[in-house]
């Protein structure tokens, strides 16, 4: 099996292609008719779509792997928990999944990333969601210490209150660069002429 | 002779430049009897060496030799258990033989079947995403819809679940047939996933059988999509505030919805926020939720190009309506039961009692 595609995307951390590229892989490999199930990299797969937040997929995989694989290979079983925290959207217990094992060399570079890509995805959440949060909830959300939770949101622009050990979320507003093709409009215009006539 | 080996050792024995079709007589005669386990990875190479360098106008010539050996090829991978090997060699079978990506061969529903027992949810996906025009046989088109509203349930589309399944259910029918009565259970839990309701009374093109008898004939065996129905119920009731309140605390929220604590409340309210269902801020100090508006002012670059991309994808369909029309408006047995119908009719021309002529 011949693995360079999935190696050079792992060492050049482009970690939102893997899934695809695993796929593709496995069925080419499998078209082959070669048995190809204890060589596989599960764990890294089920991580490539745990990365694109493709709990879907993850599950699916999940199903399909020989309940032999799953009892040798730890390592598998500890992804597909993350997967699993994700899926049930038990916020904190990601990163319990996260830190709860010891990942070999190649899958941690991988675990590293996501951690960081899933508090970044936690952050955007409870700025659209909250407009007042407490300490400890922000922390379990972000998987910080309550200290550690307390200075990345100020860091952040949003207010704390040590008292009631509340956080005031501050929502940034994005300016996205409006650049307007005449061409779109033009085409825009002539539909609204022709469906009034 | 063994049929396998058998095969194996006459296509070693024909020249390379043999035709297609040869080697389709050859698998259809060598491939009779199952497949063990240790024949099916050179069962596998033979198959997929023929299909990456079969040529497309050839196999068409032989189209019923070639859909008898994909499906029996198909057959074997699901008596061996093994239907992962069948996702990639179907998929190149179906990109051979159509004659376009808007035909749907006799292959599209097993490509769907293998992805569907082999867990390759997204692969299959891939190609309903393809517009059909053309239908070789109604049963194809049946099949494909009821294995791709399955494949779109896996992957929670559940719109697009909604409207392949409502084809299965209005396809013009003599006889209830098992599919429909499927089709029909998961259609309702869709419609119930998605709308929080649905209607009990199928539209008016649905044929006569498929009103009287689908309604009548549904029992439960689809667990999982009943319990999402059951998680379901919560979203929409939940949305259903949002449409009567502004603010609202996450106490009356839970006593509404009939969670059991105000945790669960917020907990539900911060799903529907992640997922894009409602738009809500929640207050943790106060224990209140402000619903909001959905931001979207629609005067984005953004927008202009999904309205435009939108427009553009409705002009096709709606040409080829406008042939077909025309088509069928020149077709001999169209045009001889219209005039019949007409006839009825064409009391301004004549009486005011409409007279019925015989044609």
């Amino acid at each position: 099996m011949d693995f360079s595609v999935l190696n050079e995307a792992l060492a050049s951390k482009s970690f939102n292609k893997i899934a695809d590229i695993c796929d593709n892989l496995m069925l080419q490999v499998a078209a082959e008719g070669v048995p190809f199930r204890d060589e596989w990299p599960f764990a890294i797969h089920l991580l490539g779509h745990i990365y694109i937040d493709d709990i879907n997929s993850a599950r699916f995989l999940w199903k399909s792997i020989p309940p032999a694989i799953k009892e040798s290979q730890p390592e598998v079983v500890a992804a597909w928990k993350i997967g699993q925290k994700l899926w049930t959207r038990d916020y904190a217990g990601v990163y319990e999944a996260i830190r709860g094992f010891d990942w070999t060399q190649q899958t941690q570079v991988l675990v590293a990333a996501f951690s960081e890509l899933y508090t970044k995805r936690m952050f955007e959440l409870l700025q659209s969601a909250y407009s007042t949060i407490s300490i400890q909830d922000a922390a379990q959300f972000l998987g910080m210490s309550e200290e550690d939770a307390s200075n990345y949101v100020l860091g952040q622009g949003w207010t704390v209150n040590p008292t009631s050990r509340m956080i005031t979320v501050t929502k940034q507003a994005i300016v996205k660069e409006q650049k307007l093709d005449p061409g779109k409009l033009q085409r825009l215009t002539e539909y609204v002429f022709h469906l009034e006539h | 002779m063994n049929s396998v080996e058998g095969l194996v050792t006459q296509i070693q024995g024909l020249s390379s430049t043999a035709s297609d079709v040869l080697m389709l007589q050859n698998f259809e005669a060598c491939t009779a009897g199952p497949i063990t386990k240790e024949q099916a990875s050179s069962y596998l190479l033979i198959i997929a060496r023929f299909l990456s360098s079969c040529v497309s106008e050839q196999i068409r010539l032989a189209s019923h030799k070639f859909i008898f050996v994909c499906k029996r090829f198909k057959n074997q991978l699901v008596l061996l258990g093994e239907p992962l090997p069948g996702v990639a060699l179907m998929l190149t079978a179906i990109r051979k033989f159509r004659s376009s990506t808007e035909h749907l061969t006799a292959l599209h529903p097993e490509f769907l079947l293998l992805c569907l027992l082999a867990k390759s949810y997204k692969t299959g996906h891939s190609i309903l995403e393809e517009d059909i025009f053309e239908v070789d046989q109604p049963n194809d088109l049946f099949l494909y819809c009821y294995y791709g509203g399955m494949i779109c349930i896996g992957q929670k589309h559940f719109q697009k679940a909604l409207e392949l399944l409502h084809n299965v259910v209005t396809a013009p029918m003599f006889a209830v047939n098992a599919i429909a009565v499927e089709a029909y259970k998961k259609y309702i839990l869709v419609s119930l996933i998605l709308h929080g309701q649905f209607s009990t009374s199928l539209p008016k093109y649905s044929s006569s059988a498929a009103q009287r008898n689908l309604r009548s004939l549904c029992q439960d065996n689809n667990l999982g999509l009943v319990k999402q129905v059951v998680s379901s119920l919560y979203k929409q009731n939940i949305k259903r505030l949002t449409q009567t309140y502004l603010t609202l605390s996450l106490q009356d929220i839970a006593n509404t919805v009939q969670l059991s604590s105000v945790r669960e409340a917020e907990m539900h309210v911060l799903q529907m926020i992640q997922d894009g269902e409602i738009y809500a801020a929640i207050n943790q100090k106060d224990g209140m939720v402000r619903f909001l508006e959905d931001p979207e002012q629609y005067k984005t670059i953004e927008m202009i190009e999904r309205i435009d991309s939108s427009i553009q994808r409705l002009m096709i369909p709606s040409k080829k309506i406008t042939l077909m029309d025309e088509l069928m408006s020149c077709d001999p047995l169209y045009l001889s039961k219209g005039s019949r119908e007409r006839q009825k009719f064409d009391f301004d021309d004549y009486d005011s009692v409409p007279q019925r002529f015989n044609v």
